[in-house]
């Protein structure tokens, strides 16, 4: 029963790679709305409040020259509205391009009845270059994912841009060491990261804190600096100030008074507190992985965590997904086997085709993946032993031969070639596999 | 036999749905009328300015009289918003309804994310043996600058011990220009016999391999000297071939293709006689019909639309295989049979986690997954008797009888006595029971 169902395609089911093609556009258009939702909102704002000020100001008889120049400063502010609204409207019309794009490409996959389609063949092929080129970004190969995004025409089929906007902010993290990349990027999705209840940014503050405490204690505290002084300007991670200690330490504070006092986790806040008391170098934990700098790695991580999460995209690469499924239902025993199969076989491909498997590029990444299970025999017709043990389909044995060019009444066995023994035809017996 | 379902009745398959939401968006819910709205705010303004400008007196009024339909017509921009927020809804509530019974695999038996070079090395071969050489060179370039970072996996709970030797393969695939070589020689190749028709290249190649190939009963050499004959023969010929052009032009032979062919045959078939000696006679035979091969019996030889691609694609074969790699891409096969498996696998996991059960085997999938015959590359041996797939510790023994059974079931059968054959009657000693190989 199982063999008439094979090759038939059943395009609804086939989807599951694919959902994260149609989630990544609508996305993007949602973000892309909500910011024009915002310039309007500020806009008008903005503009109704100058507008105000400037009929009081006409009323208290300004000079004629002033409001001109306040209405022409509110024609220009609405002109730059409407020069951000043409761009949004342009990518969302882009967005919209390559949505359709994509609902297209499935649809075609709609159309097509069964896996041995040659049109299968090709949707697949499209297929597998998407998943490459989503597997390149998600490695930071945008280079690569754009050339081959181009020379396979799919450009509207993947996310090039999106992705490369999110490791930018990745490599800051993790490279640069700053927060300030990401904690704009936490700033335009507030509110889905608020639905999600995430706490990237609080973690980003948290480091921010970190660093603060940690210049406080590398500056060392010489002397008597009144801790109250000026200068307390919130957050200024750059700023060399060649105030001492204290006056990092004391911007620490403020700094987590406003950012961190926020939060539950008062275990953390316990020991973030514990840090001011604590050197970098004392080594005393909790503290010391605190202060460690893998905890930007982790940052990056979480990062990207968070923006798959809400971008919809799956935590590995499908790439990932669809390769260890597929390598698990090709690989067989005979895959990593000391000994040489009857087909499948490289050394036997004029006569049988290659099993991808044991060809040089996945081998040894099949190595560990479980094998495919089957409660059949898959076996040539007609299959006949050799006095070696070799089993053969008997057709091919004969083609073989045959294209060997061997002798009349003779076999040899296609797996050793010209180079192996030879029988007479009369010892090649008839198997029974059940 | 249930007949099918219409397809295009329900609007739930395919995309249609969503096609048709999205056309909403395009044509109609879209930022269009709000920058309409914000045009018309700005016209009002420059009007205004107008006035004012002619009319300085007149600014306390003229600006007063501004402020409400400016800010009518902000509002009515930012009311212009609403269509495509509500068209984004609708569009969103339609793809969760497309995809709520297809969930996003999970990583479960991730035994890829230790093995980045790997990954990375098929793709580079991916890359070149699909002929795509500028993309392949900037990944290499990419990846040996920022090589991956193996992540540690269940079966491969410490990468890094085996990163080494990985990065030693992968280095060896990624820098080899070798191989980008003999894959751009397969290209040029290919490209001389599918555009140009010209068999000369391939037949040089094939030639230079004349042992490899005739050891392996590989018939390419064959085949394409075949291809260059009927050529000959219909008057078609190779576009460098121009030491026969003169005398083809001087010729009052009424059949120079045949005559080409037949000297054609005389200088090359000579080292086939042993091994095709039978098709090098029906071709000979084939000059006896000259006047009309089209109706002959060798027309098939000589009018075949697929020779050429049936020549390219048994090329391919063999360039792959020596080079120890199989025609198609394996990434594209493993890829592609995994989508297939995917919905299997997604099943089963539901029903495990509903049963609250675990899957036992490691080494064996816990479910059948049906791809099509295409895509089995190995015979399977499978058990009569227990039903297990052979292995190397349990091949599979065939009994005199001609019977075959795996070895445990063999040992479990006859205790080490005489025993029955499950399938027949014969009786036999299993140290009469021989290994076969599949």
């Amino acid at each position: 029963m199982a063999e008439l169902t094979t090759t038939k395609l059943n395009a609804e089911s086939h989807l599951i790679l694919d959902q994260p093609l149609l989630r990544m556009p609508y996305e993007l258009s949602r973000r892309n709305q909500k910011t024009a939702q915002r310039y309007i909102e500020n806009s008008t704002k903005d503009v109704l409040s100058n507008l105000t000020a400037a009929v009081k100001a006409s009323t208290k008889s300004a000079s004629p020259d002033a409001t001109l120049a306040s209405l022409d400063s509110i024609i220009t502010k609405m002109q730059g509205l409407k020069r951000k609204m043409e761009n949004l409207h342009e990518e969302e019309m882009r967005i919209h391009k390559s949505n359709r794009a994509r609902l297209e490409h499935l649809q075609d996959l709609y159309e097509v009845q069964s896996l041995v389609d040659v049109k299968y063949d090709e949707w697949s092929r499209v297929r597998l270059s998407r998943l490459l080129v989503d597997y390149l970004l998600r490695e930071g190969y945008s280079e690569s994912a754009a050339h081959l995004a181009a020379s396979q025409e799919i450009q509207d089929l993947v996310d090039v841009d999106a992705f490369v906007a999110c490791h930018k902010i990745e490599r800051s993290l993790r490279e640069e060491k700053s927060t300030t990349l990401a904690l704009n990027w936490c700033k335009e999705n507030a509110k889905e990261l608020k639905k999600h209840g995430n706490h990237l940014e609080f973690d980003l503050r948290l480091q921010q804190y970190i660093e603060l405490v940690r210049q406080g204690h590398e500056k060392g505290i010489d002397g008597d600096i009144d801790m109250y002084g000026d200068g307390v300007d919130g957050i200024s991670l750059g700023s060399s100030r060649a105030g001492g200690g204290e006056q990092k330490l004391m911007e620490a504070r403020i700094h987590a008074k406003r950012y961190l006092s926020g939060s539950e986790d008062f275990k953390l806040l316990g020991r973030a507190a514990g840090l001011l008391a604590y050197k970098p170098w004392d080594q005393v934990e909790p503290y010391a992985s605190l202060y460690s700098p893998t905890r930007w790695t982790s940052l990056a991580t979480l990062f990207l965590k968070t923006h798959h999460t809400l971008y919809s995209l799956p935590p590995r690469p499908l790439l990932h997904i669809a390769l260890s499924a597929g390598l698990s239902a090709l690989k067989t025993p005979s895959c990593h086997s000391a000994y040489a199969a009857s087909s499948g076989n490289l050394a036997l491909s004029s006569t049988t085709s290659v099993c991808p498997i044991c060809s040089t590029e996945l081998n040894d990444l099949a190595r560990n993946v479980p094998y495919a299970l089957h409660t059949k025999s898959i076996v040539e017709a007609d299959p006949v032993v050799l006095p070696n043990g070799r089993v053969y389909g008997k057709e091919r044995l004969k083609g073989f031969n045959e294209g060997l060019g061997t002798e009349k009444g003779w076999v040899r066995d296609p797996v050793e070639g010209l180079g192996g023994e030879r029988w007479r035809e009369s010892l090649v017996r008839k198997v029974f596999i059940m | 036999m249930t007949p099918q379902p219409p397809t295009s009745s329900s609007s739930t398959s395919g995309m249609h749905e969503l096609l048709e939401q999205l056309e909403t968006l395009e044509k109609t819910a879209n930022l269009r009328s709000s920058i309409d709205d914000v045009q018309n705010a700005i016209d009002l303004l420059t009007t205004a300015r107008a006035n004012l400008a002619a009319e300085p007196q007149s600014a306390p009024l003229t600006l007063a009289k501004l402020q409400d339909p400016l800010k009518r017509n902000l509002e009515q921009a930012q009311k212009d918003l609403k269509p495509i927020y509500s068209g984004l809804n609708k569009y969103g509530k339609a793809l969760d309804k497309k995809f709520k019974d297809k969930p996003l695999p999970s990583a479960s038996n991730d035994a890829l994310s230790s093995h980045p070079q790997l990954i990375n090395r098929a793709i580079a071969m991916h890359l070149l043996r699909g002929g795509e050489f500028a993309v392949a060179s900037t990944f290499v370039q990419e990846a040996s600058r920022n090589p991956p970072h193996p992540e540690p996996t269940p079966s491969t709970p410490n990468p890094a011990l085996e990163d080494s030797w990985e990065k030693e393969l992968a280095e060896d695939a990624l820098n080899s220009e070798k191989l980008q070589e003999q894959f751009e020689e397969m290209y040029h190749i290919l490209d001389e016999l599918r555009k140009k028709k010209n068999l000369a290249p391939a037949i040089a190649w094939a030639r230079q391999r004349s042992d490899v190939l005739e050891a392996r009963g590989s018939n390419l050499e064959f085949e394409l000297c075949r291809l260059q004959f009927a050529c000959y023969y219909v008057g078609h010929r190779p576009p460098s071939d121009d030491v026969m052009e003169d005398s083809d032009a001087n010729s009052d032979s009424t059949a120079p293709g045949p005559m080409e062919a037949w000297a054609y045959a005389r200088r090359e078939f000579t080292t086939f006689q042993r091994r095709y000696s039978r098709e090098v006679r029906q071709l000979m035979g084939a000059m006896a019909y000259w006047s009309n091969i089209t109706e002959s019996p060798y027309s098939r030889y000589f009018y075949n639309d697929y020779a050429w691609e049936d020549v390219a694609t048994s090329f391919t074969r063999e360039f792959c295989s020596l080079l120890g790699l199989s025609a198609d891409s394996p990434l594209y096969i493993a890829a592609t049979a995994g989508a297939i498996a995917l919905p299997h696998l997604l099943k089963l996991q539901s029903i495990m986690e509903k049963t609250r059960t675990e899957w036992t085997t490691q080494n064996e999938l816990p479910v059948e997954i049906p791809l099509p015959p295409s895509y089995h590359f190995h015979s399977i041996f499978v058990c009569p008797v227990s039903k297990e797939q052979s292995t190397d510790k349990n091949p599979p023994v065939m009994m005199p009888c001609g019977h075959v059974i795996a070895t445990e079931s063999l040992q479990r059968l006859s205790k080490g006595g005489r025993f029955k054959c499950p399938y027949c009657p014969g009786e036999s000693h299993p140290r009469e029971a021989v290994k076969v190989f599949l």
